[in-house]
């Protein structure tokens, strides 16, 4: 892959991932919108991976929203994996490794996050 | 269904002055959200870190697109922002409400001056670039950014060529690290997007041209911030009915924005931002001490 279209990929994916997390988060609002929920609502509804498909596929709000922020949130994540793959398409190992030191940090705070 | 519209349209101007004066918005969303809303620090800064990543994916994708960002330093200079980000978003959840409050008007105040000298700066000096809409420009001179000369005096040669850019020479990696390492601890715990520190040490230490600097922190905000976010996001510190909301208004008024920047007088516009940063600052360190 050539270095300016690696770097074009890398904007597409962004722009793509930018799209579709505001899309998402839109679809959410207008949920909001229609059952009344106020932002301000308390208690907001907790983070839960494994019930987002379930949510989702019930065409709760809550959700779009959640899978809109994921999406919003894991964009820059999908990005650096795309650089990765056109850094190793391209041998240039040592951003090859910058990269997998990124992404590593990434799942690091993911990590910790969950864990605390 | 009112709060809901205001809270959209309260990130619609945050973004769009955010976009017009070179800013992310999280350092308008977050006092909007805190000191408008009534949310909790924490909980405002979880959200506008959402925000800034949006904004920051949809900036970096034109500015790679026009090759303008460095996708190599950017991508280089992660790995410490990421790292201060990830300890910053645990740091922030340790913090008091009340620390954090002063030290974000302290940010304020920070962000306020340095908006100030650049508009004087800007004043004395002949017209407005392509890089009018930026607040670190206070006093800087990127002649010797743009010549591509200047010695790499972490000795690391072969890295700062690789990563060095048509007309520009990348030098002085150590300290860049460690303001990469200063930007990513800020972003994590006031919600920011750090560039306010990543842009005037690209551009007067590592001699990258002002024009790159800017895309290239704009292309790192997503990665520092997501590292931040994903603590929040796992430590119950975002809630969806306001984050979704802030970020879709952030996001259409950055776009709005950015096609109205022509007709827009920056000076008048830079001039009431600092002076909103000022009240800001200081309702924010009474609710510090108060």
């Amino acid at each position: 892959m050539k270095t300016s279209s690696l770097e074009r990929t890398v904007g597409r994916v962004l722009g793509a991932g930018a799209l579709a997390s505001v899309a998402l988060l839109a679809i959410g609002i207008v949920g909001m919108g229609v059952l009344h929920v106020a932002p301000l609502d308390r208690p907001f509804p907790p983070f839960d991976l494994g019930r987002l498909p379930a949510d989702v596929a019930a065409l709760r709000p809550s959700g779009f929203l959640w899978f809109g922020l994921l999406a919003v949130i894991l964009t820059p994540s999908i990005r650096v994996i795309a650089s990765l793959l056109g850094f190793a398409v391209a041998g240039e190992r040592r951003m090859v490794a910058v990269a997998v030191v990124v992404l590593a940090v990434i799942c690091l705070s993911a990590a910790l996050g969950a864990g605390g | 269904m009112a709060e809901l519209i205001l809270l959209i349209c309260g990130g619609a101007i945050a973004g769009a002055f955010g976009a017009l004066l070179g800013l992310g918005g999280g350092v308008l969303m977050v006092p909007l959200l805190t000191l408008g809303f009534g949310l909790p620090l924490r909980e405002a800064v979880g959200a506008s870190l959402v925000c800034v990543i949006v904004t920051s994916s949809a900036a970096a994708s034109v500015y790679l697109q026009r090759d303008i960002a460095n996708l190599r330093l950017g991508m280089t200079l992660e790995m410490f922002t990421a790292i201060a980000a990830l300890a910053g978003g645990l740091v922030a959840f340790m913090l008091p409400d009340r620390v954090l409050a002063l030290m974000f008007a302290a940010l304020l105040l920070y962000v306020a001056i340095t908006m100030a000298r650049a508009r004087e700066a800007r004043d004395s000096g002949p017209g407005d670039g392509p890089d009018a809409a930026q607040p670190t420009l206070a006093g800087a001179d990127h002649t010797g950014a743009d010549s591509g000369v200047g010695a790499d005096t972490t000795g690391d040669r072969g890295l700062a060529a690789a990563l060095s850019g048509p007309g520009y020479r990348v030098r002085n990696l150590g300290r860049g690290a460690l303001g990469s390492l200063l930007a990513g601890l800020v972003s994590a715990l006031f919600g920011v997007g750090g560039g306010i520190v990543k842009v005037p040490v690209m551009n007067l230490v590592m001699g990258v041209p002002i024009r790159v600097a800017t895309a290239t922190s704009n292309l790192m905000i997503g990665v520092t911030a997501s590292a931040g976010a994903l603590v929040y996001l796992f430590r119950g510190g975002i809630d969806p009915y306001v984050a979704a909301p802030a970020a879709v208004g952030v996001f259409a008024g950055a776009s709005l924005a950015s096609r109205l920047s022509d007709r827009v007088d920056l000076r008048m516009l830079r001039l009431l931002f600092v002076a909103v940063m000022v009240v800001t600052a200081t309702q924010m360190a009474l609710r510090g001490v108060g």
